[in-house]
């Protein structure tokens, strides 16, 4: 093991640099506006006070950015990974090879050029705070195999039984490249981004947006000019609200088409390996021994073109920037999900013959909804008479919903897995392992106990913390039926020795 | 149908819960007599001092009386080799199976009220879920807390 210490490349300055200077640039763009437009009524000498610090918290950054970088080693000693770094206090972390959940590798628009890459280290705590526990600015591809080399054999030092990954490694050598088990084309793609649901991220945005200038921006006056715009013409109003909404879909189409652009999966030592990205090629790894539920979610949209998205639920760390559930296939064709799920999932068995949710229980998925509606509606056509009466729309509209809910709800129980179907208003299908169900809970109430119903609730790990899903209103005897079989009393030592994962 | 789980939380339970209640009850009087107050000096509506004497006296007896009996009853719980099973919920029965492969770790927990009546709680946390059982006698929850983890020990397997 060699204890030769690595520095990253210099690169690593200037994308420390930026990164600092994207952190800021609200902040900044808040307080130039402000010295902008109110500038006015301050003197000349205090505006050129603040260029001067912008000028000096630029050329601060960019020496803090150098500084990290300068003082960025990392090495492996003992089976661990080290670093040292720290811009003015000096840290050191040690992180031990098998600890580590998974590498996740991202060439940004810096990197390519120069053939390096971002590594980011992930083990199974430090997901609380969601940041990587260690990450390697900029690295070139070579330092980031032999990481990588480093840490399988440190890891196949550990286990003998890992002799089967083993024989994987070396036909790797020869291979080099697996082929992708899937690869999701142009046209999929472009769907994917016309029917997202982008939009509502983009003004998720926006409203950031706007909430870091409120208290900035002289609400007033804008208000004073919204009245002086509104008397312009709805019709303006409405083709400006169109022209908007159009832009959002156009600016989350090409997001879409940016993040996921030549989208490819592949499975390599027992991980899961997905490339995506336009400007930043992004390499996720997911190892298959992490991953505790696998979900099939068809929204109502895509139903109808018989498309739908796979999203895999995988245990500990910060995987996903957003969350722990990450998209495997954001969009294919419902035919094709199988062959490929069953290429990956070994594990898992991909048929499905739903049980469904008795008739008698229908009125549960709606009954709830109307104990709150009623008020609401009766409240709204009270105060908006003659219009608010619309809201009556709602009641047979949640009856449908309920009634759809319960016409999808469902399960079905295999030796070794429980899949789930419910919606609320995607169809969701989640396969689970046994081994990997945390807890079950049957519920019942009142009403359910007189009807002979009851829910099943199964939770396991997702990220840090878990997800829930349930199973509602199934009939009393299959909800025991389910409980008896996730009770193991009758499971032998020698049995849980196999279902451990290859 | 299933067996329900043999073991009853502790009869100080109970008590602890009734005290809870005398608390929640304070606060419920409160709010009612500060209703009252209001009422003397808007309208001096007579029925809405009756309304609100009732009020504070049914919710006095539910929360002292009724439902932490209701709780009571209902809670059951169960360690076996293999599993903990948990039965409890008012107005909502849960039953839940926790196999011992899953569980992470067991904490026993001691209030000032607990502790005045020798009681802990015991939670038994799994990778993405934790339960809780409220009240038992503090040498019967460390001899579970034991218990489990060595069982919890036996089996090892992958998260």
């Amino acid at each position: 093991m060699s204890k030769e210490k690595f520095t990253l490349h210099p690169i690593s300055a200037v994308i420390n640099f930026v990164k600092v200077l994207k952190e800021m640039i609200v902040p900044l763009v808040v307080v130039i506006a402000v010295n902008g437009f109110g500038g006015g009524d301050s003197e000349g000498w205090t505006s050129y006070i603040i260029y001067i610090i912008y000028a000096v918290l630029l050329i601060a950054m960019l020496v803090s950015g150098i500084i990290k970088w300068k003082r960025f080693r990392y090495w492996f000693e003992e089976e661990e990974l080290r670093i040292e770094y720290g811009l003015f206090v000096k840290k050191k972390r040690y992180i031990p090879f098998e600890r580590i959940q998974s590498l996740n590798y991202t060439e940004g628009i810096f990197h390519r050029p120069f053939g390096l890459v971002k590594v980011k280290v992930e083990t199974a705590g430090g997901g609380a705070t969601k940041e990587a526990d260690a990450e390697l600015t900029a690295i070139s591809k070579e330092a980031a195999e032999q990481i990588k080399k480093e840490m399988n054999l440190a890891k196949n030092k550990e286990s003998e039984i890992d002799s089967i990954d083993l024989s994987f490694d070396s036909e790797e050598q020869v291979v080099e490249q697996i082929q992708p088990l899937f690869r999701m084309s142009q046209k999929d793609l472009l769907i994917l981004a016309s029917t997202s649901g982008g939009v509502g991220v983009f003004f998720s945005g926006l409203a950031v947006f706007v909430s870091q200038f409120s208290e900035v921006i002289p609400y007033e006056t804008i208000y004073n000019e919204v009245i002086m715009f509104i008397r312009f013409g709805a019709l303006l109003i409405a083709l400006v609200v169109f022209f908007v909404l159009l832009v959002a879909w156009i600016v989350s189409v090409a997001l879409t088409f940016i993040n996921y652009y030549e989208f490819t999966i592949r499975v390599e030592d027992e991980e899961i390996i997905i490339t995506r990205g336009l400007l930043e090629k992004k390499k996720i790894t997911i190892p298959l021994s992490r991953i505790q539920g696998v979900r099939i979610v068809e929204n109502p949209l895509r139903q109808l073109t018989g498309h739908a998205t796979v999203i895999v639920d995988s245990a500990g760390g910060s995987l996903a920037e957003k969350d722990e559930k990450i998209r495997l296939i954001p969009l294919i064709k419902k035919d094709q999900i199988n062959p490929i799920l069953v290429q990956i999932f070994p594990n898992y068995e991909f048929g499905a013959n739903f049980t469904r949710v008795p008739k008698r229980s229908r009125k549960f998925f709606y009954r709830l909804d109307f104990l709150w509606l009623i008020p609401v509606v009766a409240v709204v056509s009270y105060f908006f008479f003659p219009f608010g009466l619309f809201s009556l729309l709602l009641l047979p509209l949640s009856f449908l919903l309920g009634a759809w809910q319960h016409k999808t709800a469902g399960y079905w129980l295999d030796e070794k897995q429980l899949v789930v179907q419910y919606r609320l208003f995607s169809r969701v299908s989640l396969w689970m392992e046994k081994k990997r169900i945390q807890a079950m809970t049957e519920r019942t109430t009142y009403f359910q106990k007189k009807a002979e119903v009851s829910s099943i609730i199964t939770t396991i790990k997702s990220g840090v913390s878990g997800s829930a899903a349930t199973i509602p209103h199934i009939e009393k005897a299959d909800a025991e039926k389910l409980m008896e079989w996730y009770e193991p009393a009758r499971i032998e030592p020698i049995e849980i020795e196999k279902e451990q994962p290859l | 149908m299933r067996q329900e789980p043999i073991n009853r939380l502790s009869e100080k339970g109970l008590r602890v819960w009734r005290i809870y209640g005398i608390f929640q009850s304070i606060i419920a009087l409160l709010l009612g007599v500060g209703v009252g107050v209001i009422n003397y000096f808007t309208g001096q509506l007579i029925w809405l001092y009756i309304v609100d004497g009732v009020v504070i006296l049914l919710f006095g007896y539910l929360l002292i009386y009724l439902f932490p009996k209701i709780r009571w009853t209902r809670w059951r719980y169960e360690v076996r080799e293999q599993e903990i099973e948990l039965q409890h919920g008012l107005f909502i029965v849960k039953r839940t199976l926790v196999p011992m492969v899953r569980v992470q770790h067991v904490d026993t927990e001691q209030g000032p009220i607990l502790r005045k009546y020798d009681l802990s709680s015991i939670t038994i946390s799994t990778a993405a879920t934790s339960h809780t059982i409220p009240a038992l006698i503090t040498t019967e929850a460390d001899e579970l807390r034991g218990r489990i983890s060595v069982l919890a020990r036996v089996a090892e397997d992958d998260v």
